[in-house]
């Protein structure tokens, strides 16, 4: 009996001492954790990062370093996560793109986000904009696409990354009114909207936060914001739908992942934290200022949101709509 | 903003308590690595900059402009006093400063440098004040294709300006643009020369490359000549310039600060060009140039208020347009960007404080220049003497530690190992490094620009010389290329840097 109790609990001990992380989380964090942000400081996707890193820090009494990996996308920024080991000290705050759409717009793409990650929650939610250079020649969307009409190849507008969620809704808007648009890829938001006040891109296609000063200051015209509602700090700017484009509506996410295998309740204790700051009112008037609403759903929900996102862009891709790159 | 109340902002925020603390030590330490030879302030900025990570970002970046100032000025003590340019700006300095020291006037010598080097510093930052918002305003009228074509004329530049053989030159820049190809394209996500390797998906740092090139690759090369380090100190006699000093030099220090301001401006020349530039002027347009080489005043106040007034102004390109003229500037913007600042004309606009704050230090950072570097020459002096079989082992542990913090990856060390030894084989061959590491930033830059540019245009080639900008900008780079063909130019060339070496 001693013995087989003895071999009972050497087993277990084995056990645990074999997977190791079980001991380590109950004091996680225990040493700084690394929040990687997939696009370059200055963007939303960045400021939320930032925003993730601090709220946490405070809650945690930890060390939540930030770093920017930012290109192709967030290609590379996901493809750092995968790599990363899934001991709860790596997360990721991103835009959807390296989340979910990466998967079907990028062929060599280092990894699947649905198989190498963990949904953590989708953070905030926000309509796209289309904008235009304050002396474009278009100011709606039908004057777009008779312009696009009358010179066919010259239309440019701009996004902040291949494959992300601004491209995809240029590409769609494309794909409904027959025209033919020229995406010319930045790298993330800021160097985009710098081009558009410069007159150097006529249009751009992307979250609305940075661009609504600008907007308000009249140095940027906006022609049409991409879901179904308008925005509260632009009510005068219709939406894409109203604008003759029927059923036209497309919503761009923010999300926090860690990667595959990560304790679950790592990803509760983030969650939990997240969710209970964001219901805070100062809280909502911060993702409101910066022209997003949160969201704060549970993984599950979060990995249905991603697989319904990737559906919907491999039609695009399949009939070439969107380049896969 | 104006520039009053900007000014007002940048005092509150560089006389804080730990932003003056850091300031200081900055300068400290760059005049320390300025006197130290082989270890100069590229390779210092890029062991110290991640320990700077937990500081605040005007703070960081104060301390690390401090760096990159005071090793101008600590330059120019050794050079003067041991015939030893301890940082490559100093070289001319040598050629009168030494001379000067040898007749007994190292103290005037060391003063005339200083002297210099303030009023030419002071002077460059109330051109940045003036220059900086200017510049930052029209950065919106600067698109893709004027991006394109400053990056073509600083990699020009710098390829035309580099010591050693043209070929040599064109060479470490092509092999920099290569080697800026490693990693992820921006466009298409497509892995580049990565040879499967997730390590260099990320592309190559250029932190752990300048680490491993100027740091380690300094190391080794001065291991080989440590038995031959020949410390004679030239004793410092009286540190105040006579009469006749000021009236031969106050002229040579305004025209050397002319030239310095303008040219630290110009992407890829920076501080090398300047003092050269300097020192040329004067010898032309001296009433007596034969005593030039000889031990004249002119010839070390010069080319030193030309470096100094070049350090601040380098700061220009880099804060309003994210331009980075300089491999220093390029470490710079990668320290502001870790810091989650994005280096361009919004600085202004959204970090005031770290602008003007900035500005404020560097002018403050000069004042103590001048005291630390005057009084104290007698101690730099010293510091000479401490035996390399110390130093050495503490630079390769501390590289050894900034670049694993950069990402806590055991492959950065190696690979700055790699260029360790890299950077001693350059050394062997004649090759300045500095234009890879420019070269490293820059290309991918340059690409980016193009092809934005091209898809911007549906690939039409003639919008780079439609916009003036663009137009006048490859054409200065193109004379600057044409001209190395001229035999004219190509002996001036190698006149001056012969002279140098």
């Amino acid at each position: 009996m001693k013995r087989r109790e003895f071999i009972v609990l050497g087993g277990t001990a084995g056990l645990l001492a074999s997977t190791g992380l079980s001991f380590a989380q109950d004091n996680w964090p225990s040493k700084p954790v690394t929040v990687i942000s997939a696009y370059p400081p200055g963007g939303t996707s960045d400021i939320l990062a930032r925003l993730v890193a601090d709220v946490l820090a405070a809650e945690f009494k930890q060390q939540f370093t930030l770093e920017n990996i930012a290109g192709a996308a967030g290609a590379l920024a996901g493809g750092k996560l995968a790599r990363s080991a899934p001991d709860g000290y790596t997360i990721l705050v991103s835009g959807s793109a390296p989340l979910a759409a990466n998967k079907v717009v990028q062929t060599n793409l280092a990894y699947d986000p649905e198989e190498d990650f963990e949904p953590i929650t989708v953070l905030a939610a926000s309509p796209a904009l289309l904008t235009a250079a304050a002396d474009a020649p278009a100011s709606t969307v039908q004057e777009l696409i008779a312009y696009a009409k009358e010179n066919p190849g010259q239309l440019n507008i701009g996004n902040p990354g291949a494959g992300t969620k601004g491209h995809i809704c240029a590409a769609i808007i494309g794909q409904i009114a027959g025209i033919e648009v020229n995406h010319v890829p930045y790298k993330g938001s800021p160097p985009l909207m710098a081009d558009l006040l410069g007159g150097h891109i006529e249009y751009s296609l992307d979250a609305p936060a940075n661009y609504i000063p600008h907007i308000k200051a009249g140095k940027l015209k906006a022609i049409a914001v991409t879901s179904t509602t308008r925005l509260p700090e632009l009510p005068d700017v219709p939406t894409v739908a109203e604008q003759g484009i029927e059923g036209y509506d497309q919503t761009l996410w923010f999300g926090i992942v860690g990667p595959k295998g990560m304790p679950a309740d790592i990803i509760t204790k983030i969650n939990d934290t997240l969710k209970t700051w964001a219901a805070l009112p100062e809280s909502q008037a911060l993702f409101t200022s910066f022209g997003v609403a949160a969201v704060l759903n549970t993984p599950e929900e979060m990995r249905e949101t991603v697989a319904r996102e990737i559906e919907g862009i491999r039609p695009l891709v399949e009939a070439g709509l969107v380049q896969p790159t | 903003m104006d520039i009053f109340s900007g000014l007002l902002l940048g005092l509150q925020t560089a006389s804080t308590f730990s932003n003056f603390t850091y300031c200081f030590l900055g300068v400290l330490l760059g005049t320390a690595v300025g006197v130290l030879p082989g270890l100069g302030p590229i390779a210092t900025i890029s062991m110290l900059m991640p320990f700077t990570f937990g500081l605040p970002v005007d703070t960081a970046l104060i301390m690390l402009a401090g760096i990159f100032y005071g090793s101008q000025y600590g330059g120019s003590t050794t050079a003067i006093l041991m015939n030893l340019p301890g940082e490559a700006a100093s070289v001319v300095t040598t050629l009168d400063g030494h001379e000067m020291a040898k007749q007994g006037k190292a103290g005037r010598a060391l003063a005339a440098a200083a002297i210099g080097s303030f009023f030419a510093g002071t002077m460059g930052t109330l051109f940045i004040v003036i220059a900086a918002p200017i510049l930052a305003g029209m950065a919106l009228s600067f698109g893709p294709t004027e991006y394109f074509s400053l990056i073509v004329l600083g990699l020009a530049t710098s390829m035309v300006l580099t010591s050693g053989s043209l070929l040599s030159g064109f060479g470490m820049v092509l092999l920099g643009m290569l080697l800026g190809m490693i990693g992820t394209d921006v466009n298409s996500g497509m892995a580049r020369y990565t040879f499967g390797s997730p390590n260099l998906l990320d592309g190559l740092n250029f932190v752990v490359i300048a680490t491993g090139i100027f740091g380690l690759g300094d190391v080794l090369a001065n291991l080989e000549t440590e038995s031959s380090r020949a410390a004679s100190i030239a004793k410092v006699s009286s540190l105040f310039p006579t009469r006749d000093d000021w009236k031969r030099m106050t002229a040579p220090i305004l025209r050397g600060t002319g030239i310095g301001v303008l040219l630290g401006v110009l992407p890829g020349a920076g501080l090398l060009l300047s003092s050269f530039s300097a020192y040329a002027l004067e010898k032309k347009i001296s009433k007596h140039p034969e005593e030039f080489g000889k031990g004249a005043i002119e010839g070390v106040a010069a080319p030193e208020a030309a470096n100094n007034a070049a350090a601040q102004t380098a700061f220009i390109p880099m804060l309003t347009l994210g331009l980075p003229g300089t491999a220093t500037m390029a470490l710079m913007i990668g320290a502001l960007i870790v810091q989650g600042v994005q280096p361009g004309p919004n600085i202004l606009n959204e970090q005031p404080a770290l602008f003007w704050g900035l500005i404020v230090s560097m002018w403050i950072g000069n004042l103590l220049l001048l005291i630390l570097n005057l009084p104290l020459v007698g101690v730099w002096a010293k510091l000479i003497s401490v035996p390399y079989r110390y130093l050495f082992p503490l630079i390769c542990v501390f590289t050894a530690i900034g670049v694993y913090s950069i990402r806590n990856s055991a492959f950065d060390v190696y690979l700055m190992a790699l260029f360790g030894v890299l950077g001693y084989v350059f050394r062997k061959a004649g090759a300045e490094p500095a234009p890879l590491i420019l070269a490293l930033i820059l290309g991918p830059m340059a690409e980016e620009f193009l092809r934005r540019s091209l898809l911007i245009s549906h690939g039409d080639a003639t919008v780079f010389f439609t916009s003036p900008v663009s137009m006048g900008t490859l054409l200065i780079a193109a004379v600057l290329l044409v001209s190395i063909l001229l035999p004219a130019f190509r002996r001036a060339r190698e006149e001056g840097l012969v002279e140098a070496d």
